[in-house]
């Protein structure tokens, strides 16, 4: 290979985009709170910080096997040579379906934890912390929401074509950069928003 | 490809320092602008590491040698695609979705029905059919 590929580099260029469009709720997120610091007194109590780490903990572990399912993709493995249960064997379409099942729970863990906070009085109306809060997380869901989407169209094209190449296996990568982005801004936003509070 | 390198990398040789000259300007009262500006720091580290790792694991690119001809830049540069109407398609069901947004979320779940198979069709243009690979 004499040339980095286009749609790497492209992407990369727009994950670089997509980080100030982070960097601008992070912005939000601490305006309000210099704003109306007494927000910030009541709102964090109400989170439920064992559930969202063991959820975060969910989304990390399926950013490794999504680098799992790249090694294979690097391979031109799209399917696995092996049992179901033969793990070493596993090509790309296994690995991406564990981190689809894993990044699936995680959006379902954070539909359950809004449903708690509405209960307990906190929409995204109620106070300023309340949209800080939903908004931040919530862009950050739909991201997630849309890797998802990501991953079932390259899983889709695994299947739909019939010689794995290198055009399967850059969209395969190029999903996968996305995802690991996704995942450390989630490691900032956790760590903003539910250790620092 | 040294010079991408830098061109992208020297944002952080900005943006780093006026992140902590502004933190110390501030007192560190005022977190917005610390963190802002290291974000930013972080958009030009992103592009030019990514080039950086790239650039050790290639072969020197013919645009790296100030003689090369440009016979050597000849070959496969990616796949394009000659013309396709699913991008239109798709930002046309993308407009409803966020049309919905501001009319009512009725029209938002049409736009999600219209945006699925748009979007469908031009991930799969080149999979299926007399493209297929």
């Amino acid at each position: 290979m004499n040339r980095p590929n286009v749609v790497s580099v492209g992407v990369i260029v727009w994950l670089s985009s997509e980080l100030m469009f982070f960097a601008g709720l992070f912005a939000m997120y601490f305006t309000i709170r210099a704003v109306a610091p007494q927000m910030w007194e009541t709102g964090p109590t109400l989170l439920n910080i064992p559930f969202s780490s063991v959820n975060t903990a969910i989304l990390v572990v399926s950013s490794l096997w999504c680098q799992f399912g790249v090694f294979a993709a690097e391979r031109f493995q799209p399917r696995r040579t092996g049992g179901l249960l033969d793990f070493k064997r596993w090509g790309m379409i296994e690995w991406f379906v564990l981190t689809y099942i894993f990044g699936a729970i995680f959006v379902a863990g954070q539909v359950l934890e809004y449903a708690e906070l509405i209960h307990k009085g906190l929409s995204i109306s109620t106070n300023g912390y309340g949209s800080v809060f939903y908004l931040t997380t919530g862009f950050h869901g739909l991201h997630v929401v849309g890797g998802l989407i990501a991953f079932l169209m390259v899983i889709g094209r695994a299947f739909a074509a019939r010689r794995f190449g290198h055009a399967e296996a850059t969209s395969a990568i190029v999903v996968s950069y996305y995802w690991h982005f996704v995942d450390v801004v989630w490691i900032g936003l956790f760590a903003v928003i539910y250790i620092l509070k | 490809m040294k010079s991408e390198i830098w061109l992208f990398s020297g944002g952080l040789l900005f943006f780093l320092p006026i992140a902590f000259v502004y933190g110390l300007l501030t007192q560190w009262n005022e977190p917005v602008g610390f963190v802002c500006l290291l974000l930013t720091a972080g958009l030009a580290v992103l592009v030019g590491g990514y080039l950086a790792v790239t650039g050790a694991r290639i072969d020197e690119r013919p645009e790296d040698n100030p003689r090369a001809d440009i016979t050597e830049g000849a070959g496969e540069q990616g796949f394009f695609s000659p013309h396709s109407w699913w991008p239109l398609a798709l930002s046309f069901g993308a407009a409803l979705v966020f049309a919905g947004a501001a009319i009512g979320w009725w029209l938002s779940i049409i736009g999600v029905a219209f945006s699925i198979v748009f979007l469908i069709g031009w991930v799969f243009e080149y999979f299926v059919g007399e493209h297929a690979h």
